[in-house]
Parts: structure tokens; C-alpha cells; sequence
């Protein structure tokens, strides 16, 4: 049974509240981790794994290596739950992060190059992708969507290209035929302008916000 | 070798870098500079959450990695560091290969095991502390909240706190009703019988604000409007009533009027 488990009773833990595991926050479902409760870690993995999956999965094009980065990530919050700090924003971003550098170091490790050509291979397949197809399933992907449609073409490109794609800025510069500063600046813009629109979307992004 | 990169490069570098699309030496520099510089800290981590919100693709996690997972809990103590020795190959692949030496596996069986109650001492102490960190991490957890809500008050005024060779060391934010916060700072932890003090300037006084204790985390205030500067000494544990000491760090309160919103 993927989600119980003979770890200690809620009752046995001072600093975990005795509600059900599904009403639990994120944090507080991570000090339950940190009591080394397994069905905290399976509860965490039922909110968080498939976005932790896709997301490799869509840097790495490659769904073996996505499960690996999907173990990985879990397994890190289950050995190092410290690592993740609630000043820093919520566990969804965290492990996103985590999923997002994770899946760029494989993709940028020795011995890759093979690795990276059949990926964009297999994208070249798909007719590429884009961040309107990335979001198009989701309950907020609409305002995601009219979020993203707000962005200048050249900035959605550069974030869809160091994002989706794993590249670094200065790859994106080369593909892009544009300078390198000029990628690192529409990078950063981009996100400040999806941030303000996603903002005035009403669109809870849980951090910093009050 | 992180390169030595002004203040204005590495802000420039801060989205690309939120992405994980940096080179590693600039990657580098970034981090450094993360540690002392809240207002870059807090940038990089709302890209990451405007970047989480794209990756919000609702697909399901696959088959049988939960299995996997929840099998690699029971097998290795959790105190080992898995980061490296996670077992990643897909369970079709485990149990082709067996021992070519049973002898070797016995050998290491028995290592294991040895292993295994050297670390149930060890566990019980890291439990302890990775939930205090946890507990600690949860109970700032709605300060910070209140504290980011302050910065982006528009009549914030932001005070940067910086050491007398000119190095910033953490940030204030005060609000135009006197309330203020002392945002995440980058002091060194003091000795057991010491304390950090805060103290607000007015003319020429020096007023306690409050104790910050030896690692000083997000904290409240409250000061007088027409608070010149903020200040924090290194004082005995308990604190003091008035100091001669000179500041730590020192950061001076901007016009009231906010420059921009």
C-alpha cells in the first residue's frame, strides 16, 4: 500500500498537530517528515510529484531519467528535510527547484552530449513546445495563460528557452543570434512582468505575499 | 572561481540564475552574494515561485515510483546521505546482475548491519535537531510573512544595515506607523554570554529597541517616527539600558517620503 504507514502515531509527536494528514500544511507535513513519518513523505508526494516529475520531464524529454529526478527530490526531502526552509517560499516551488536543477545537471553532466542530442531530436519530433502548451491543462492555466500572453515575444523566449529548455543564458544568446547581456536582462524582466500580471491575476503565489 | 562582479552585474544575473541557467563560476559569485543581500536573496526566490506557477503542468507521477521510494526508506537509514547513493535505476532493471561473489556480499551484509546500529545513535540526535530547525523554520514563519508583506508596503522605508567597512549585513523595513522589522540578517553568531541590541537613533539618543539574542532571526519593532538610524551592538547576554559601544552595523532611516512605491 503505497500510502501508510507503521511510522509513529501523530500523538507520539509534540510539535506535529494531531489532524489528518490531508488537512496538514505543507510545513507542517514537513516536521512530520522530520519525525521520520512515511506517511507524511507519501502525503507530500501525493501533492507534489506529478509537477515534480513533469516538469524533469520536460527539461529531459525522457521519462526514465524523470523518474530518477522524481526519486531523488523525494528521497532528499525525506534525508534532509531541513533543507527546506519556510521563509523561502512554499514546498511546491522548493521541490521544483530542486526537480528543475537536478533535471539541468544531468542534462549538463559529462558524457550528456548523446543525451542532449536525442532530446532535441525527440523535441524536433514533437514540433517543440511552448509555454502556452505547457500550462493549457491546468485549473489556473488560464490566468497563467494571459499571464504569459502579456510577455514580449523576445523575453517568453528566453524563459521558455532557459526554462523548459535547460539552457544556460549564454546558450540561449547563440540560439537566439542576440547578445548575452541583452538574454540576461529579458530573463529577468520577463519574470518581473509574469510576476506583476500573475500578481494582478489575483493568482495566490503563496511567497512573498502576505 | 566565482568572478568578482558588481552589484548591478549580479542583479542583472539573478533571473537567468533563478532558472539554473548560469555558468557554475557565476552561479558562484551569485551565492555569495545571496548571503549577504536580502533584497537579492527575496528576488531570486519570488522568480522561483513565478517560475513554479509555469511549471504547474498537471500530469500524474508515474507508476511505481512511490514503491521505489518507499522501499529505499525501509532498506537504508535515513541518516546516510542518499543524495548520492540513491538507487536509481528502474526496478526492471534491479536483479539482473547478482553477486558474482557471495562471500563479498556476506561481507557486506555484515557491514551493513554494523553500520546501521552505529547510526540509530546518531539518528536520534539529527532528529532533534533538523526538528528544531523545522519547529524554528514553521514558528517565523508568519512574522517573515508579515515582514514581506511590509516591504511592499508602499511607505515602507527600507534600512540597510551595513558594518563600518561598508558591508551589508542585513536590512530593516519600517512602516509609517513606527512599526518595523528587522529582516533576515547575515551577523555572526555571538558567544553564549552575548547578545545582539537594537537600537534606534533620535537626535542624538540612543533608544533600546530590543534584545536580538545571539543569532538574531526576522524580528518586530517599534520606533519613533522620526528615527534617524538603527543600530545594533554586541552587548552581555541580558543586554543593556544605554551603550557606549560602537555599532556592529548601522543603517540610517530614508526621508519619510518613499521614492518610489
Amino acid at each position: 500500500m503505497p500510502y501508510t504507514s507503521a511510522a509513529a502515531s501523530s500523538s507520539e509527536d509534540p510539535d506535529v498537530p494531531g489532524e489528518p494528514l490531508k488537512e496538514m500544511s505543507d510545513q507542517t507535513l514537513v516536521v512530520a517528515i522530520g519525525r521520520w513519518r512515511e506517511d507524511a513523505l507519501a502525503e507530500a508526494y501525493r501533492r507534489h510529484a506529478g509537477a515534480v516529475f513533469s516538469l524533469a520531464r520536460r527539461v529531459l524529454s525522457d521519462l526514465v531519467s524523470a523518474e530518477e529526478v522524481l526519486q531523488e527530490v523525494f528521497l532528499r526531502l525525506w534525508n534532509q528535510p531541513e533543507k527546506f526552509d519556510a521563509e523561502r517560499g512554499s514546498l511546491r516551488s522548493y521541490l521544483l527547484a530542486q526537480s528543475h536543477g537536478r533535471a539541468v545537471d544531468l542534462l549538463r553532466s559529462e558524457g550528456s552530449r548523446r543525451r542532449r542530442e536525442e532530446r532535441e531530436a525527440r523535441q524536433t519530433a514533437e514540433a517543440g513546445y511552448d509555454l502556452e502548451r505547457e500550462v493549457w491543462d491546468l485549473t489556473l492555466a488560464s490566468r497563467v495563460k494571459e499571464a504569459v500572453a502579456v510577455l514580449p515575444q523576445d523575453e517568453r523566449c528566453a524563459i521558455e528557452l532557459a526554462y523548459f529548455g535547460g539552457h544556460t543564458y549564454r546558450e540561449v544568446a547563440t540560439m537566439l543570434g542576440q547578445p548575452e547581456g541583452t538574454v540576461k536582462s529579458r530573463i529577468r524582466a520577463g519574470l518581473k512582468r509574469l510576476r506583476s500580471a500573475l500578481t494582478a491575476a489575483d493568482l495566490d503565489l503563496a511567497w512573498p505575499q502576505a | 572561481m566565482a568572478p568578482s562582479l558588481t552589484h548591478h552585474e549580479l542583479e542583472e544575473l539573478l533571473g537567468a540564475y533563478a532558472l539554473d541557467a548560469v555558468d557554475p563560476d557565476e552561479a558562484e559569485a551569485v551565492e555569495l552574494h545571496l548571503r549577504e543581500c536580502p533584497r537579492c536573496h527575496t528576488e531570486v526566490l519570488t522568480h522561483r515561485e513565478v517560475a513554479a506557477s509555469l511549471a504547474q503542468v498537471g500530469s500524474a507521477a508515474p507508476e511505481g515510483v512511490w514503491e521505489r521510494i518507499a522501499g529505499s526508506l525501509e532498506e537504508v537509514p535515513p541518516k546516510l546521505d542518499m543524495a548520492r547513493v540513491v538507487a536509481l535505476k528502474p526496478r526492471r532493471e534491479i536483479g539482473g546482475g547478482r553477486p558474482r561473489n557471495w562471500a563479498v556480499a556476506a561481507v557486506s551484509i555484515a557491514a551493513a548491519a554494523a553500520l546501521v546500529i552505529g547510526v540509530l545513535g546518531v539518528k536520534l540526535i539529527d532528529q532533534d535537531r533538523r526538528l528544531r530547525t523545522l519547529t524554528a523554520a514553521v514558528d517565523s514563519r508568519s512574522l517573515e510573512t508579515t515582514a514581506m508583506a511590509a516591504l511592499v508596503d508602499g511607505a515602507a522605508r527600507r534600512v540597510q544595515l551595513k558594518a563600518l567597512d561598508d558591508k551589508l549585513l542585513g536590512e530593516a523595513v519600517m512602516l509609517a506607523d513606527g512599526s518595523g522589522y528587522l529582516l533576515r540578517t547575515n551577523l555572526p553568531t555571538l558567544p553564549v554570554d552575548r547578545t545582539y541590541q537594537l537600537w534606534a537613533i533620535v537626535g542624538e539618543d540612543r533608544i533600546s529597541l530590543g534584545i536580538l539574542g545571539r543569532e538574531p532571526t526576522v524580528t518586530a519593532f517599534k520606533a519613533a517616527a522620526e528615527v534617524r538610524a538603527l543600530a545594533v551592538t554586541d552587548e552581555r547576554a541580558g543586554g543593556v539600558t544605554t551603550t557606549d559601544k560602537p555599532p556592529v552595523v548601522l543603517g540610517w532611516v530614508p526621508a519619510a517620503k518613499p521614492r518610489s512605491a
